[in-house]
C-alpha cells in the first residue's frame, strides 16, 4: 500500500520512551457512565491520557467511542464517574469548561459556518480584538495563514467555508483545534474525508504535537493508523472498556477478535430459506459524485444480502443511489431485467422499496394514522380508479395490521403513539401495500427495544418466504451473520469484498471494514 | 475573422467586464431597470426633488431593514417592526407634550422599543419558540397598545422642535440621512468588526459552532432582537418628525417593506448567508418602485402587490445566477 511512506515519519527522536510514561495523565476519565433512553451508551468507561502519547480508541460501530469523547468535551454530561485533570477532580459540564481545560476536539461533523471566511471561522469566539475592541482581522488573517501553512494548506484565508470541498473543511477543523493550542487534543477520525498527501501532513503535525507534550485521543478505523501513530490502545466493546494495551503489545488480529463479540439476544434462528430465484436487482459499476466509486452487487429473489461496513464507508449512498434518490455519474441499475430511470418514483413503481434509517423522519408522517400509513405508498394500486374509498382502505388497513402483528388500538391511532418496532413494522406494510418486491432496509433495527428487534427479523424472514428480495444495511456485524443469506462490505465508498454464507463471521466483516488481511 | 473575434473574446479587459457584470447583484440590475422604466414613463421621477424624497423616504425603511438582516441571517424574523414603530410614535408624542422635552419623549420611545425587542429575544431565545410566532403575536399586542395609548387618533401638538429631525439638515445633508448613515455604519462595525458579527452568522449557519466554541446562544440571539427594537427607537423619531405627531398605524405594514428589502439584497433565510450591502440597494429597490408608482397614482394596495411581485423576481433571479 501507499501508506507504507508514512513510516518516514520518525517518532524514535522523541523525549523518552512514551511507553514507560506513567506520569500524572494530563485528563483522566475514571468509570464514566452514560445512559441515553434504552441504552447503555457506556458503563464504567476508564481512560487515561498522557502527555506526549497518542491513545488510539477503537471499537466497533456503536461501542460507546464518540460518546466517550462527547463526555470528555462537554457536549455530553457523564451520569456517573470523575474527570480529572492534573491528578484534580474538575467538572465538565459545557464545551466552554472542556476549553479552560485545554482541550480541543477535531470533530467528525463539521463545526464550521458556511458564509463566514476560514479565519473568522478558525478564530470563531476568539478573534484576535485591537485596542478599540475590533476585530484585527489583518492580525487574524495571518495567525490563520500560519495555521494553514502548517498543513500545507494552500488556501486563502478570506474564502468562504461555503465552497470548500470536505477534505478542505476537515483541514480547516484540524487547524481550528490546532490554533487553540490545546494540552489535549481528541481526534475522531480525522483522516476519514482526508487524501493521503494531506493525511501526511496531518501526521506530521501529530508527531510535531507529540513532542511538545500534547497528549491525544484518536478515534479510528483504520488499523494502519492503530499502529503507526498509536502508542496506546484502549478497545471498546457495547460501552464497556475492554483493554488498554501498548500498540506493540497486540497483533491486528488480537485487537479485531477484542472488538467483535457483542452479546445478543437470540431468540431469532434462521429457518431454512427457499433456495435463491432469479435475480431480481443487478446493479452494475455504480459511481454516484462525491459518494460512492464503481460499486456493483446483486440480490436475487428469495435472499437477504446485507450491506456492512462502518459508519460512513457509503452504504446508505448505496441505498439511495439504488433508489434512485441521488444521481448516477456513471454504471446502470436493472431491476428485473428493466433499466431503471433514476427516481424514487420509477424505482417504487418497478417494486422496489426503501425502509430508510430514520424512519420518523423520512418513513413515516408521524401525526397522521396507521392505516393511512399503511397505504401513503399503495394508493394508486389500492384504488385504480383513482377515488378513495374509506371502507376499502380501512379494510386493507386492518388486513396489514393483522398480517403484520401490529400493535396499536386501531387503524385510526396516530402513528407517533406506536413503540419503534410497530412504527418499523408499519413502514415495511406501507411498501407491502404497494405491492413491492425488493425491500432495502437501512439499519432496521436502530432505535427498537430487543423484543421488537427479534420480531422485525421474523417479519423480513416471511418477506424472502414470499419470494420478495432483500437488502439489509446494518452496522451490527452480529446482526449481519444471523440474518443475512451473503453480505457485501464497504469500505471508503467502495465494495471491499463478498463474504458467501460459509464465510460470513464477526470477525470476517470487520477485517474486510478495516481492510486487512 | 474568427480570429480577430477570439482575439477580441479572450482578451483580458473583455474577460473582466464580463466578470463585473457577473458579480453586480440581482438587485443592482433591479434598481437599474426601475430607475430606467420610471425615468420613461414619468418625467417627474428624475427631478431633483424627486431623488431627494426617495432618499428621505428610504431613511426610515433602512433603519428598520439593516437590523432585520441581522434577525433573518440567524434564520430569524421580526414582524412587530411595524407595529412597534407606530406605538413608539405615540409614546413619543404623549410623552413629549406631557413633558414637554423632547429628549424625554425619545427616550420613553427608545425603552418602548428594547422592552418589546428584548421580549422578542427572550421568549425565541429562552423558550426556544419560532420567531415567526413570536413576533407575529407582539405584532398584535403593539398594534393593540398603540389603539389603546392614542385613543385610536393621531397624537396631535407635539413641540415644533421634532420637526428639525426630519426638515432639518446638517452641513448641507439632511438629518434623516445622518441617522440612516451613522446606523448603518455602526450596524457595519457591528457585523463584520466585532465578535458579536460572526456570532450572527454562526447562529444561521451553525450554532453547533458557537456552542462549542463556548458562546451563549441564547443571549446572542437575544442581543439581535434587542438591537432590532433599538432601531425601530431611532426611526421612531424621524417617523414622529415626519408625521408631526404620533399615530397608532403610522407605520403599519412597514415591516413586510423591510423584510423585502432584504431578500431582494440577496440576505438568503438560511444558513447565514447574505449582508448588509444588498440590503442598502433592496431599500432603495422597494423605495423607487413605491415612488414610482405613486408618481403615477397608484393605489397603495397595487403597490403591495408590486413589492411583492419585485421580491419574487430579485429571488428567481439570484436563484437563478447561482445554478448557473
Amino acid at each position: 500500500m501507499a501508506a507504507i511512506r508514512w513510516i518516514t515519519i520518525s517518532f524514535s527522536t522523541l523525549s523518552g520512551d512514551p511507553l514507560t510514561n506513567e506520569a500524572t495523565p494530563l485528563l483522566e476519565l475514571r468509570g464514566i457512565t452514560k445512559h441515553f433512553p434504552g441504552v447503555l451508551a457506556l458503563d464504567g468507561v476508564s481512560l487515561a491520557l498522557r502527555g506526549g502519547e497518542v491513545h488510539m480508541l477503537i471499537g466497533e460501530n456503536g461501542a460507546g467511542k464518540s460518546t466517550l469523547m462527547k463526555v470528555l468535551c462537554g457536549a455530553y454530561t457523564a451520569d456517573a464517574g470523575q474527570i480529572l485533570a492534573d491528578g484534580k477532580p474538575v467538572q465538565v459540564r459545557t464545551a466552554a469548561d472542556a476549553r479552560v481545560l485545554g482541550v480541543a476536539v477535531i470533530f467528525q461533523e463539521y463545526s464550521l459556518v458556511p458564509h463566514l471566511s476560514i479565519a473568522q471561522n478558525i478564530y470563531l469566539g476568539r478573534e484576535p480584538l485591537n485596542k478599540l475592541g475590533l476585530i484585527d482581522h489583518a492580525r487574524m488573517r495571518r495567525d490563520a495563514r500560519a495555521m494553514l501553512d502548517r498543513l500545507g494548506l494552500d488556501l486563502d484565508t478570506r474564502r468562504e467555508m461555503q465552497g470548500l470541498g470536505v477534505a478542505q473543511q476537515q483541514m480547516v477543523e484540524i487547524a481550528k483545534a490546532l490554533s487553540q493550542n490545546a494540552r489535549v487534543l481528541v481526534l475522531d477520525e480525522p483522516t476519514a474525508a482526508l487524501s493521503e498527501r494531506e493525511t501526511h501532513k496531518l501526521f506530521e503535525v501529530i508527531a510535531g504535537l507529540k513532542k511538545q507534550g500534547v497528549a491525544m485521543a484518536y478515534i479510528s478505523h483504520r488499523m494502519e493508523e492503530v499502529f503507526r501513530l498509536g502508542d496506546r490502545v484502549t478497545v471498546l466493546r457495547d460501552g464497556k472498556h475492554v483493554a488498554t494495551l501498548r500498540a506493540g503489545d497486540a497483533t491486528p488480529d488480537e485487537l479485531v477478535t477484542m472488538m467483535v463479540g457483542r452479546k445478543v439476544d437470540m431468540s431469532y434462528h434462521r429457518g431454512d430459506r427457499p433456495a435463491p430465484g432469479a435475480c431480481l436487482l443487478d446493479v452494475q459499476d455504480i459511481s454516484a459524485a462525491n459518494s460512492i466509486r464503481h460499486v456493483s452487487l446483486k440480490v436475487h429473489a428469495g435472499e437477504i444480502v446485507g450491506l456492512s461496513g462502518l459508519v460512513g464507508s457509503g452504504r446508505t449512498e448505496v441505498a439511495r443511489a439504488i433508489f434512485g434518490a441521488d444521481a448516477l455519474t456513471s454504471g446502470r441499475i436493472r431491476f428485473d431485467g428493466q433499466e431503471l430511470r433514476g427516481s424514487p418514483t420509477h424505482a417504487r413503481d418497478l417494486g422496489m422499496g426503501l425502509i430508510p434509517e430514520s424512519r420518523k423522519q423520512q418513513g413515516l408522517a408521524l401525526l397522521r394514522t396507521v392505516c393511512d400509513n399503511l397505504l401513503l405508498a399503495g394508493l394508486g394500486r389500492l384504488f385504480p380508479s383513482r377515488i378513495y374509498q374509506p371502507g376499502k382502505a380501512h379494510e386493507e388497513g386492518r388486513r396489514r395490521i393483522q398480517q403484520l402483528r401490529i400493535v396499536t388500538p386501531g387503524t385510526r391511532t396516530a402513528t407517533q403513539s406506536l413503540s419503534g418496532g410497530n412504527q418499523q413494522k408499519v413502514v415495511i406494510g406501507k411498501w407491502l401495500v404497494a405491492g413491492t418486491r425488493l425491500f432495502i432496509f437501512d439499519e432496521p433495527t436502530r432505535g427498537i427495544d430487543v423484543g421488537s428487534k427479534e420480531e422485525i427479523f421474523h417479519l423480513i424472514d416471511d418477506l424472502v418466504h414470499q419470494g420478495a428480495a432483500v437488502l439489509m444495511i446494518s452496522s451490527e456485524l452480529g446482526e449481519v451473520v444471523r440474518v443475512c443469506d451473503r453480505a457485501y462490505v464497504m469500505k471508503d465508498r467502495c465494495v471491499a469484498g463478498e463474504l458467501l454464507h460459509d464465510q460470513l463471521s464477526e470477525a470476517n466483516l470487520l477485517r474486510l471494514a478495516m481492510h486487512h488481511g | 475573422m474568427d480570429d480577430a473575434l477570439q482575439l477580441v473574446a479572450s482578451s483580458r479587459r473583455w474577460r473582466w467586464s464580463l466578470r463585473l457584470l457577473h458579480s453586480i447583484s440581482g438587485a443592482a440590475w433591479l434598481l437599474a431597470l426601475l430607475c430606467l422604466v420610471f425615468s420613461l414613463v414619468t418625467p417627474d421621477f428624475l427631478s431633483g426633488a424627486n431623488l431627494r424624497n426617495v432618499l428621505l423616504q428610504g431613511t426610515i425603511l433602512l433603519l428598520l431593514a439593516l437590523p432585520m438582516t441581522l434577525i433573518i441571517l440567524t434564520e430569524g424574523l421580526d414582524l412587530s417592526m411595524g407595529a412597534l414603530l407606530s406605538l413608539c410614535t405615540v409614546v413619543l408624542a404623549v410623552v413629549q407634550i406631557a413633558t414637554g422635552s423632547i429628549l424625554l419623549g425619545f427616550s420613553a420611545a427608545l425603552l418602548a422599543a428594547l422592552v418589546m425587542g428584548a421580549a422578542n429575544g427572550a421568549l425565541i431565545a429562552a423558550f426556544d419558540l419560532p420567531p415567526f410566532v413570536v413576533t407575529l403575536g407582539t405584532l398584535g399586542a403593539a398594534q393593540g397598545l398603540a389603539l389603546v395609548a392614542a385613543e385610536g387618533r393621531t397624537t396631535m401638538g407635539v413641540a415644533q422642535g421634532l420637526r428639525w429631525f426630519w426638515e432639518g439638515s446638517l452641513l448641507g445633508v439632511a438629518a434623516p440621512l445622518w441617522m440612516a448613515a451613522l446606523v448603518w455604519v455602526a450596524i457595519h462595525m457591528l457585523l463584520y468588526h466585532t465578535r458579536f458579527g460572526g456570532r450572527v452568522f454562526a447562529l444561521g449557519g451553525n450554532r453547533e459552532a458557537l456552542r462549542f466554541a463556548g458562546i451563549s446562544v441564547k443571549w446572542s440571539l437575544l442581543w439581535v432582537y434587542m438591537l432590532g427594537g433599538a432601531c425601530v427607537g431611532l426611526a421612531a423619531l424621524l417617523m414622529t418628525a415626519r408625521i408631526n405627531g404620533g399615530h397608532p398605524t403610522a407605520a403599519i405594514g412597514l415591516e413586510f417593506d423591510a423584510i423585502a428589502a432584504v431578500a431582494v439584497g440577496g440576505t438568503a433565510f438560511e444558513r447565514g448567508k447574505g449582508g448588509l450591502s444588498g440590503t442598502v440597494l433592496g431599500v432603495l429597490v422597494v423605495g423607487v418602485m413605491r415612488n414610482g408608482l405613486n408618481l403615477l397614482s397608484m393605489p397603495s394596495s397595487v403597490q403591495v402587490a408590486a413589492v411583492g411581485v419585485v421580491v419574487i423576481a430579485a429571488l428567481w433571479v439570484d436563484a437563478a445566477r447561482g445554478r448557473s
